[in-house]
């Protein structure tokens, strides 16, 4: 990669949480498909860490995760193994959201 | 009885701006310590952190985190993980602990002024939660050495660092002190929680991570990445407060104080977490180069947020993008050549298949880097050991408090940025370094780098025995070549096959 590459490197839309090692992953991968329907969702497998992420925004419904990790689930719990996330975030007791404002 | 939902009482609870009647809001919230800039008080209750939590969630969270990372540690503590881990992630450990653990503390300092002195209620909040959450992780990160200290005494300076005048800690402690014990408020929120936390801390503390569990040591890789969503948390405190500064005609000064911050964290972790990536973690572990996790992290998700909050690039942005191709390359030699001064054992990392490696992720590597080091090879193939070490002290940067170093061989572009300023000559690693001084010399003009204590008498016997009693570094605990050399065997082979 040039160095020119690099420094446009930040001309990217990607917006997602980035999940530490643990038990919410594949429930999470499921339910960002479900609730952002029509978008690509990327996964990047790191091991230690998890980059899922797709352009502009992402939401994440805490019923589709409650559906797709099979087991009640408080919002707040999204807190233990959200490492970083990609975008700003908008955090409430029924959904977590990734955006953009800005389209680059 | 039913619980109300978060969202149905957060914002009223609060809410605690009141009308101050004994005092003035001057005296109760000097300027000085919200570093709100004549911003007023009205102007900053649209503050809204994004990223909310309570106090009964933070509890039940933060039990949780911490009963995961105890438990990860207690089920590998009987393993042979630490043991049988390459002699190069030991130091990775070392170098971790000592120069992390006790800035927490700093960080919760920090926090606290937040706390106190924030000028919006939403910022005071979260960061009641923030300074709880770095004693955790001073907390942490002092327990998790302190089993390995019986096995090796350098893990010691996981705490033992901060209080000595080594040269990593001087460094440690100016670029921290600079961004979180010196600062009021409002550059907290910009400095500590966007530039630092949002940015760089991922690097050290997710990158590393990867590396970590690709080397098995899964009680590191749960420990640090489950600080870091902690971080994730507080660190939202700076967005808004951006926000609020930029709306009320401050851009030019926000934007300074996160070109400051982005400059000084880039120094230490491109020092800290470079060479752990690209030399100490052995190569068949390694998830991605140094430069890769920059563009992953820095560059691809730091520097995008920052354009969406309204900012601009730091106007050094290319010349740091350029210095991800040979900064850490020159920390590196420099860490190995002066490992006498260290309280870990730096590996070289430059076995015949590294410099493959290295050749592969950064083109001219074995052109500049490799012909100082094929000097070094050179004189250890012959057993003459005594040439590979340092006898007097580097220049040091009057910023980073780190050597002035950058491109050997073909490539040389090593340059030392000077600076007269009251009769005293300063001198910087670049012109980035320099700005920074510029910007606020008063504030900077009276530390003295280890360098400068030397010269100025501080320092004896005037000479490298007198420099390592200085930095407090006993026999047993300086810094020697993590693999007893061994890795020389390689080229010993290589010679001897071509004769």
């Amino acid at each position: 990669m040039s160095n020119q590459d690099a420094a446009n490197a930040y001309r990217n839309n990607r917006v997602g949480p980035i999940l530490r090692a643990g038990p919410l992953t594949a429930g999470v991968i499921e339910a960002a498909e479900e609730d952002n329907p029509g978008k690509t969702i990327r996964v990047d497998d790191k091991v230690a860490y998890v980059r899922i992420d797709t352009d502009g925004e992402l939401i994440l419904r805490r019923e589709t995760l409650e559906r797709t990790l099979g087991r009640p689930f408080k919002m707040s719990e999204f807190e233990v193994n959200l490492g970083s996330f990609a975008g700003r975030i908008e955090t409430s007791d029924d959904h977590i959201r990734f955006y953009y404002e800005k389209t680059l | 009885m039913a619980l109300l939902e978060r969202a149905e009482w957060y914002d009223i609870a609060r809410s605690t701006n009141w009308t101050a009647t004994y005092v003035s809001d001057a005296d109760l919230f000097p300027d000085v310590m919200t570093g709100a800039q004549g911003v007023p008080a009205e102007a900053w209750e649209v503050y809204d952190e994004p990223y909310k939590t309570s106090y009964p969630e933070y509890v039940a969270i933060q039990r949780e985190k911490d009963a995961g990372a105890y438990s990860v540690k207690a089920a590998l503590q009987r393993s042979r993980i630490f043991e049988d881990a390459d002699p190069g992630w030991r130091s990775i450990l070392k170098s971790h602990y000592g120069a992390i653990a006790l800035g927490e503390y700093a960080a919760m300092s920090a926090e606290a002024r937040m706390t106190r002195f924030g000028r919006a209620p939403g910022m005071r909040n979260m960061a009641t939660f923030g300074m709880m959450d770095e004693n955790r992780h001073a907390q942490l990160q002092l327990f998790f050495p302190h089993e390995y200290c019986p096995k090796d005494r350098q893990f010691d300076w996981g705490h033992k660092a901060y209080h000595t005048n080594e040269w990593a800690a001087i460094a440690a402690r100016h670029a921290f002190d600079d961004l979180f014990m010196a600062r009021s408020a409002t550059e907290i929120a910009v400095m500590l929680t966007f530039a630092f936390e949002t940015g760089f801390t991922n690097m050290q503390f997710l990158g590393l991570a990867a590396d970590a569990a690709e080397a098995g040591d899964y009680t590191f890789a749960s420990l640090i990445s489950s600080i870091q969503t902690d971080e994730s948390r507080h660190a939202q405190i700076g967005g808004p407060a951006l926000q609020v500064l930029i709306a009320n005609g401050r851009k030019a000064e926000a934007q300074k104080l996160v070109d400051i911050a982005i400059a000084r964290a880039w120094r230490i972790f491109c020092i800290l977490t470079g060479p752990s990536m690209d030399y100490n973690t052995p190569r068949e572990h390694r998830k991605q180069s140094f430069k890769e996790f920059m563009l992953e992290w820095i560059a691809g998700q730091f520097e995008r947020a920052l354009i969406d909050l309204g900012l601009d690039l730091p106007w050094y942005w290319e010349k740091m993008i350029a210095e991800f191709d040979y900064q850490h390359h020159a920390y590196q030699m420099g860490l190995w050549f002066w490992r006498p001064t260290l309280w870990w054992n730096p590996a070289a990392g430059v076995t015949p298949e590294c410099r493959e490696w290295l050749e592969e992720k950064y083109p001219g590597w074995n052109a500049t880097f490799g012909k100082a080091w094929d000097v070094i090879i050179d004189n250890l193939v012959q057993g003459k050991v005594e040439r590979t070490l340092p006898e007097t002290l580097p220049i040091v940067c009057n910023m980073s408090q780190i050597p002035i170093c950058a491109i050997p061989g073909y490539g040389w572009n090593v340059k030392d940025w000077p600076l007269e300023y009251e009769g005293r000559v300063y001198h910087f690693n670049s012109e980035i370094d320099r700005w920074v001084f510029e910007q606020e010399p008063e504030r900077y003009r009276g530390h003295m780098t280890l360098v400068d204590r030397f010269l100025a008498g501080h320092i004896l016997p005037p000479d490298l025995g007198g420099a390592l009693a200085y930095m407090s570094l006993q026999p047993g605990e300086m810094g020697d070549d993590a693999h007893g050399y061994a890795w020389v065997d390689a080229y010993r082979e290589l010679r001897r096959a071509a004769e």
